[in-house]
């Protein structure tokens, strides 16, 4: 397998000035976390790019605030910045190359269908993945077992087997849910190419749904372990329960924020945070460890879609009106919105006659750049993504290099996901 | 809970109008939630069945979900040579018909604790049952309550969907292959399908493998360990009448 000699390829070469910096930066990282708030560039697009890639940025400003230490002892500023991402990467591209293998149908073309979004170039960002598999290692499961023989291939363990697997259960669950969520929407596109119902007609993309799920199922029941399935179970129970709250609110509720955070979570972070606790119970952690797991990734799928909220109204702009608008134009009323709705409540005459009229929607943008409704809106998904830093932190301690770079990687994904742009 | 989430589905990529002599679900309150209440059902028998805490279970009712998926795509899919095969007509009702009992049967079994041996028998019970069910439904379709032909709701073969009746009938007069690739659209093509068949044994013959079915059914609870205890043999003699109501009934 690759993933070892790439991962001990990182580690050679960055780890020593990494380790150095970062244990300097442990004792203040409560303040840099602050810092970094205020001082992270912008995302890069190579997030999205598959492959064995570390992000090499320069971070002087974030981290000259830790002290002159970093300048004295090392001959050049510190560039590397963790890359969550590249820390798995390997690891995901054996999981891309496992699932298009375990889509693969009879009649071609279910085959075509099911394995539609599982082609090269369009796997998505494969956040969910990425996030379990370092949540894997954060939780002390060793990637491989280091053999005296460090030239021989090493395969994973056997429970690192079974979390690779949950990652990819938790995948096909995801794409089954965007396939049947395109047929409900009417949706054209998805992930930059024409939506499966779009290409091959709605029939298809109900039975490529059905399919996807049974192909999971059949994975999860492979992992023997009643307790596994019984989460998963519920997260689709819940994917359920969340669409259908988006499909069939009453007019109260849609102006709830309450009903709107219990809705979110169910569309969005119950995937997550179920597969996150799966993974830690895999791993035999006490129930304790796999709470903090299950809040991790609550914290972080909701932090995640309030930031996409936001990011509807702004694009990659810090401007109203310039993102792509969908949710409004769909008559979805997002956290933005519920929150400027609270400081005018005469914006909700507005939403109550409905967004069909483009002029409604002015009038809205109109209230919301009026109100404080964007910056509410981030600084409550910036308390979620400092809760599930929080829980990281609260891991029992573990000294294994492995860990806690997992464990960083971790914590940096919480920064990331409420400082993109796109 | 699976049979109706994938009627429900069904329907949805039938365009069906009816179903269970009421309005289909589709029909009265549209696609997405039609695809929805589904999806809802599938959920809620998924959550049903971790609570079974058997994995082995829940490894056969997913194999069904995608057996059933697996059929239905088969009959919305095939050449013209697949249409035509009778093995393939097998196949594809194993997928649709058979798939969901003869697993849930063979569950019960595992659920009881019973060998591998006697899990095999409800599988075998399950499977040839609704086999079975399926040819007998394939004539009525063609017969209706009567005995004569054209009686029936043709519905199948309006849609397309060439059953076991004319697939034997194709092989007693290879002509009618021509009328088959035609299609039934036209309504001529229909009468014409229906002329070869009452002259062929198509009708006759699909009984027979039915009723052949059924027996295999049969002789799998016949073959059950002994048990002499009342309720158990009143169970098995139902299961056994069940496989002759299969065969005789009428509608």
């Amino acid at each position: 397998m690759l993933f070892t000699r790439g991962l001990s390829r990182i580690s050679r070469t960055g780890y020593s000035r990494r380790q150095w910096a970062f244990s300097s930066l442990r004792n203040n990282e409560h303040q840099l976390m602050q810092h970094y708030n205020h001082s992270l560039p912008p995302l890069h697009s190579s997030e999205k790019v598959w492959g064995f890639r570390v992000i090499h940025s320069l971070v002087s400003n974030a981290l000259s605030g830790v002290g002159q230490q970093v300048h004295d002892q090392s001959s050049s500023v510190i560039e590397e910045r963790l890359d969550p991402f590249s820390l798995v990467a390997d690891e995901l591209s054996i999981l891309a190359n496992n699932l298009r293998s375990m889509v693969v149908a009879k009649v071609p073309k279910l085959a075509t269908a099911a394995e539609y979004f599982f082609k090269m170039g369009v796997e998505g960002k494969r956040f969910r993945p990425a996030v379990l598999l370092l949540m894997a290692t954060a939780l002390d499961v060793p990637m491989c077992i280091h053999p005296p023989d460090a030239t021989v291939d090493t395969l994973p363990t056997e429970l690192r087997s079974r979390q690779q697997c949950m990652a990819e259960i938790t995948e096909m669950i995801h794409v089954a849910s965007l396939c049947h969520d395109d047929v409900l929407d009417d949706a054209d596109t998805r992930r930059g190419i024409g939506s499966l119902n779009f290409v091959m007609g709605n029939k298809i993309a109900v039975l490529a749904g059905d399919f996807l799920l049974s192909r999971a199922c059949l994975a999860l029941a492979s992992l023997k372990n009643t307790e596994v399935v019984t989460l998963m179970a519920t997260a689709l129970k819940h994917l359920v329960n969340g669409e259908t709250m988006q499909m069939t609110t009453a007019t109260d509720q849609r102006y709830s924020m309450e009903y709107y955070m219990q809705k979110t979570y169910y569309k969005t972070a119950s995937l997550i945070s179920n597969s996150c606790k799966a993974i830690a119970i895999l791993a035999g952690q006490t129930a304790e460890v796999s709470i903090l797991a299950y809040e991790y990734g609550k914290n972080l799928g909701l932090a995640y879609q309030l930031i996409d909220d936001v990011l509807d109204f702004t694009g990659t702009s810090t401007l109203l009106g310039k993102g792509s608008l969908s949710d409004i134009h769909h008559g979805i009323i997002t956290a933005p919105i519920l929150f400027a709705m609270e400081e005018f409540p005469e914006l909700r005459a507005i939403v109550d006659r409905g967004f069909d009229n483009p002029a409604n929607v002015d009038i809205a943008l109109e209230y919301l750049g009026k109100s404080r409704g964007i910056q509410r809106t981030r600084e409550l998904a910036t308390k979620h993504a400092n809760l599930a830093s929080a829980a990281i932190y609260s891991l029992p301690k573990n000294d294994n290099n492995d860990v806690q770079e997992s464990r960083r990687a971790l914590v940096e994904l919480t920064q990331r996901v409420i400082t993109r742009t796109k | 809970m699976i049979h109706v989430a994938s009627l429900l589905h069904d329907d949805v990529l039938d365009d069906a109008d009816t179903r269970r002599g009421i309005g289909s679900l589709n029909f009265m309150m549209g696609n997405k939630l039609a695809v929805l209440a589904g999806d809802f059902l599938l959920s809620r028998a998924c959550v049903a069945l971790a609570s079974l805490k058997n994995t082995e279970v829940v490894s056969l009712l997913a194999t069904v979900v995608e057996h059933l998926v697996t059929g239905e795509t088969m009959q919305m899919t095939t050449t013209s040579e697949q249409r035509c095969s009778m093995e393939y007509y097998m196949q594809k009702t194993y997928y649709k018909t058979a798939s969901l009992i003869s697993n849930s049967c063979k569950a019960i079994a595992l659920l009881a604790g019973q060998t591998a041996e006697v899990s095999m028998m409800a599988f075998e019970y399950g499977k040839n049952l609704g086999l079975a069910y399926q040819l007998i439904d394939d004539v009525l379709d063609f017969t209706g309550t009567s005995t004569s032909l054209g009686k029936g709701s043709l519905s199948d073969i309006r849609h397309g969907i060439i059953t076991a009746p004319i697939l034997y009938a194709l092989e007693e007069f290879p002509e009618l292959r021509v009328v088959v690739d035609q299609g039934f659209d036209n309504p001529a093509n229909v009468n014409r399908a229906l002329e070869y068949l009452r002259k062929s044994h198509g009708i006759q013959r699909t009984r027979d493998l039915a009723r052949k079915h059924a027996n295999l059914a049969s002789v799998a609870i016949d073959s059950l360990p002994q048990n002499d205890e009342e309720d158990v043999q009143r169970s098995r003699r139902a299961l056994a009448e069940l496989t002759q109501r299969v065969i005789t009934r009428t509608k």
